[in-house]
């Protein structure tokens, strides 16, 4: 009895050491597993409701979300391979040359030997005074730096061309390429239509060829600034006068030191049942009941994501659906080998309204929003550019009236704090006009919102 | 006089001689420099445009090249894997800016009309909808010339030699308004070339098809396979073609002169040199870049008149002339100068030697005449004595006076006159002087006026120049003012210097000489001065001493009749001398 009890007892001694070891096992699996796990981009699909109302045919928000991890601890960065691109024509005389220099030679200072570094200056021509070399040789760089002479056109399309040029040389190599573009006037030799310059974008992206479009005072062209960026999947700034220079420069050298995903693809596949309406905010391709997406460069620790409004058959309560499943192939720059990562949803459908109403996410709502007001703000852009003033007027105040309303409902103060930001952008046209400055403050905003731009 | 005109005729001669064969010479050197100047404008212009050719035919192969790789990769694309090739190509080809797929009997597979992915497939669609609607068949409107076989390597190199010598033949004037690019807006989807071909032992039919949609350039490449009679291809992306062309451009640092590639519109696509255009000027010439991008042209610019430019060995050259004409004037010029005061100074030391001559003759007469008739002993008379002996004291005065002058001048020309400096109380001088003279004066019937304002009249100077610049003065207006009724001396003190006037109220001088009687050897020329023996030296030398002290002498101007001289004599007491004596 007692040797019973005692061979029960070891039997129970045995089990529980079995189950321990066994969960120290699975847990240090799992930690492994999470180890892993931060360093690939973590792609994560949400819908704007997890519970939908059943019996009606309706409309959702698709948010595919790419939260980049911060770069591994220890781990080399990958080789940039950065091309700037100066104008020095007449009007960038006095202190935007002197800034755009110090910005230059704050680029240069924050690479390192392992980087490729080249300046291309553009007046009537183009000329490339600092060839793709190692960032390492600073003080000849400087040196070249130092004796630009401002004067002439802009040759802008000659400029980012050899820009990418100097970029190609090192194209086969695992660099982050990276084109950076300042600018304070219009093209005025070679192509200077936006849509053109947006090709150009395209075709660099093609080649992982980023462009980042700085635009100095008031003079330029936004429009294509912004169009060269957004192509290429590069970040564009506005800045008012040359003063900000160097730290915008600082601060892209942010982005372009921190990428770890490059050559980003995402496919989001719908079921048969669900329709793809159309990709908010970013350029997608719908093909059938699968979308896709391109990205050039994810950024360490930041967050990049895509919205698409779905069509929702009608369906009865207590139905479960696979909404979407996303799949995102990218490239990892730390050893170059591709990677995959994906995401799923489901929504269940209930006849509850309350429960269809806590169920809302936030987070999706206000990402969703604040891309309808960037929409909107280049509507009233448009607007404005046909001469419909009061019109541009009033789809930004309607903007910042669905914002406030949104807000209000989930009681979100960013929501309601862009809210103010919009009436405020709305009642100063309406007062003054659209002036050059507004005009630059709306495109780029909505190009960074669009964008996910963190550094402005 | 007869001398006059010998000179005169000279003087002409010799300018006659020197500009003849200078102009002569510059009419020349212009000649042959506007000769050599055309020949390197047009050195020039043939570089500039060999250079724009050569840019072309480098166009042209790369996009012969890029045509013909394009064409080869569309015919090896497998009939089973078309679909995702051309799309993966649209994804990732930096020169393919749309994929199509079409059934000529049917409709376009891919992309499909109103199920198109992307605006930009849209736009596509409607672009090329006279295609892809059937209106016009891909080969329809084939050129003679157009149809040529894929070709390999060794036929592309001949016939790019040959397109060479083409393109150099078609490099001839344009002007802009030939193009009349106007046409194409009223048609917009018009086809203006075709290239096609065949290759028979595929039975595959390509092209190169340029497109003009709302007067821009568009290429589709295409593929049709005979046995299915599916064509397929892709539209070329044409900023990256240009992207990468104008990357090759050559650098020209040439100010003055600018090798431009303009589409269609005629707008600028590209420039290389620093020469601003604009839509007024007109290129010097143009060349068509390429027959598979119709309408593409090199023009050439140059700005011939910039400094710098292409005429600038011109104006160089010219400026150059110029100066050496200039030089050849001015050498001429001042030789005549110099002749003409060569001369000028010859007459005024002649005329200077025969006054001087007569200067020293009138006292030496009046002694000789004195002395000797002191010496016959036939004069018993004291009285007439007395007289004698004082005309032979105040004539030797006179004529020691006068040899002062002379030696004075000489050193004052040469600067070796030594001036010392001692204390003078000029007041007292002045009463000195005036009783001195007060014999001479009163005999022309003179009343003596003196002023001294009250001040202090000692100072530092020296004394023995003071005198021979008073005694000039004083002898100048016994001289020219005998008929006159007074002479007047002032004295005041000004500051660091003491001025002595001496006016009178004879004839005066006229107002155009008043500053030429301070030249050395000049006489007013009159019956008054013709009259009375001098040597023009006076007022020069005493000019010349009283600014060698720092002062100065001057003539109170403004005056209708009778003259002043002020003497301005410095002080030399102070002790920021000025150092006018030495």
């Amino acid at each position: 009895m007692a040797d019973g009890i005692q061979n029960k007892a070891r039997g129970v001694v045995t089990i529980a050491g079995l189950l321990v070891l066994g969960l120290v096992l699975v847990m240090v699996a799992g930690m492994s597993q999470a180890a892993a796990a931060s360093s690939k981009v973590i792609c994560t699909v949400e819908t704007d409701r997890a519970v939908l109302p059943a019996g009606e045919s309706q409309d959702g928000v698709l948010k595919v979300t790419l939260d980049a991890p911060p770069v591994p601890a220890g781990t080399r960065r990958p080789g940039v391979n950065l091309a700037l691109v100066l104008d020095q024509s007449g009007s960038m005389n006095g202190t935007k040359m002197e800034q755009a220099k110090a910005a230059a030679v704050e680029a240069l200072n924050r690479l390192g030997r392992q980087d490729v570094f080249s300046v291309v200056v553009y007046d009537t021509n183009v000329h490339t005074i600092v060839p793709a070399q190692s960032a390492g040789y600073v003080d000849r760089i400087i040196r070249t730096i130092e004796n630009i002479q401002a004067g002439g056109n802009t040759a802008l399309f000659g400029g980012v061309s050899q820009g990418a040029a100097e970029i190609r040389k090192h194209l086969e190599n695992d660099f982050i390429h990276r084109i950076v573009l300042l600018s304070d006037g219009l093209a005025n030799v070679g192509p200077r239509m936006p849509e053109d310059l947006g090709r150009l974008g395209a075709a660099l992206f093609k080649e992982n060829i980023a462009v980042t479009t700085v635009g100095v005072g008031t003079d330029y062209n936004e429009d294509l600034m912004a169009r060269l960026a957004q192509n290429s999947d590069g970040n564009t700034y506005f800045v008012e006068s040359g003063v900000d220079l160097p730290r915008i420069c600082a601060a892209e050298l942010g982005d372009v030191l921190n990428v770890v995903a490059t050559q980003v693809n995402v496919t989001i596949t719908l079921p048969d049942d669900v329709t793809p309406v159309k990709v908010i905010g970013r350029e997608g391709r719908i093909m059938g009941q699968r979308i896709e997406l391109f990205m050039n460069q994810l950024y360490g620790g930041q967050e990049k994501y895509a919205l698409v409004e779905v069509a929702l058959p009608a369906a009865r309560e207590g139905d479960q659906l696979k909404i979407a499943q996303a799949e995102v192939h990218y490239q990892d720059p730390f050893n170059n080998q591709p990677e995959v990562s994906r995401g799923t949803s489901h929504v269940s459908f209930s006849h509850d309204p309350v429960q269809v109403k806590q169920s809302a996410n936030r987070d999706v709502v206000r990402e969703y929003q604040l891309n309808l007001k960037a929409l909107a703000q280049e509507k009233a852009i448009e607007l404005s550019d046909e001469g419909r003033q009061p019109e541009a007027v009033m789809t930004l105040k309607e903007s910042a009236d669905k914002l406030k309303q949104v807000g209000r409902l989930y009681e979100d103060s960013k929501l309601i704090k862009e809210a103010e930001a919009v009436a405020d952008q709305a009642d100063q046209i309406e007062e003054k006009g659209m002036s050059k400055k507004s005009r630059k403050i709306l495109r780029t905003q909505s190009y960074q919102q669009k964008n996910q731009q963190v550094s402005q | 006089m007869a001398a006059g005109m010998t000179q005169k005729r000279s003087i002409f001669l010799f300018w006659v001689l020197i500009l003849v064969p200078a102009l002569f010479m510059s009419g020349a050197a212009y000649r042959l420099l506007s000769h050599e100047q055309d020949r390197i404008s047009r050195s020039a212009r043939e570089a500039l445009m060999e250079r724009a050719a050569a840019i072309s035919e480098t166009i042209h192969m790369t996009v012969d090249t890029v045509k013909h790789n394009l064409i080869q990769s569309l015919m090896a694309i497998d009939p089973g894997m078309l679909n995702p090739t051309l799309l993966d190509w649209e994804k990732t080809n930096p020169l393919v800016r749309n994929v199509f797929i079409f059934e000529p009997k049917e409709a376009l597979l891919y992309p499909e009309k109103g199920m198109a992915a992307t605006p930009e497939q849209q736009q596509f669609i409607a672009r090329f909808d006279a295609l892809f609607s059937g209106r016009m068949t891909f080969d329809h409107l084939e050129r003679d010339g157009g149809r040529e076989p894929p070709r390999g390597m060794a036929a592309g190199r001949t016939a790019a030699n040959v397109r060479q010598r083409d393109a150099r033949r078609q490099l001839v004037t344009l002007s802009r308004a030939d193009r009349s690019p106007a046409a194409r807006i009223g048609a917009p989807a018009q086809m203006e070339t075709l290239e096609s071909a065949t290759s028979p032992e595929q039975g595959v039919t390509s092209g190169w098809l340029p497109w003009f949609s709302e007067n821009r350039l568009h290429v589709l490449v295409w593929v049709q396979s005979q046995a299915t009679s599916q064509v397929y291809g892709l539209e070329v992306e044409l900023v990256t073609l240009l992207s990468r062309l104008v990357v090759d451009f050559p650098a020209m640092e040439d100010a003055g002169s600018a090798i431009v590639l303009t589409d269609g519109s005629g707008s600028v696509i590209h420039q290389s040199g620093q020469l601003k255009i604009s839509p007024e000027i007109r290129p010097l010439s143009q060349v068509a870049v390429s027959r598979l991008l119709p309408h593409w042209h090199m023009a050439i610019y140059m700005d011939e008149d910039r400094p710098g430019g292409a005429r600038g060995f011109f104006y160089l050259s010219l400026i150059l002339v110029g100066i050496f004409m200039a030089a050849i004037l001015s050498g001429g010029i001042l030789l005549t100068r110099m002749t003409l005061a060569n001369m000028k100074d010859a007459r005024q030391k002649t005329s200077f030697v025969s006054s001087v001559s007569h200067e020293l003759k009138t006292p030496l007469t009046s002694i000789r005449m004195s002395a000797e008739l002191l010496l016959s002993g036939r004069v018993s008379d004291e009285k007439k004595k007395d007289r004698y002996l004082s005309v032979i004291v105040s004539e030797s005065e006179r004529l020691t006076r006068l040899i002062n002058n002379v030696l004075d001048f000489g050193k004052l020309e040469q600067g070796r006159k030594q001036y010392r400096l001692a204390p003078v109380v000029v007041d007292r001088f002045l009463t000195e002087l005036i009783e001195a003279h007060r014999v001479r004066i009163t005999a022309l019937g003179l009343k003596i006026l003196t002023r001294i304002e009250p001040g202090d009249f000692r100072i530092r100077t020296d004394r023995d120049a003071l005198e021979q610049v008073a005694l000039n003065l004083v002898d100048n207006v016994l001289k020219y003012a005998g008929t006159g009724d007074f002479i007047k001396f002032v004295l005041k003190r000004q500051d660091r210097a003491v001025l002595l006037t001496i006016c009178d109220d004879g004839p005066g001088i006229p107002k155009a000489l008043q500053e030429k009687v301070f030249d050395k050897f000049f006489r007013v020329d009159s019956s008054l001065t013709a009259t009375q023996p001098g040597s023009g030296l006076g007022l020069s030398i005493s000019r010349r001493i009283l600014r060698d002290l720092g002062g100065d002498l001057y003539l109170e101007t403004g005056k209708e009749t009778g003259c002043c001289f002020t003497a301005r004599i410095i002080d030399h007491d102070t002790d920021n001398d000025s150092g006018g004596g030495r």
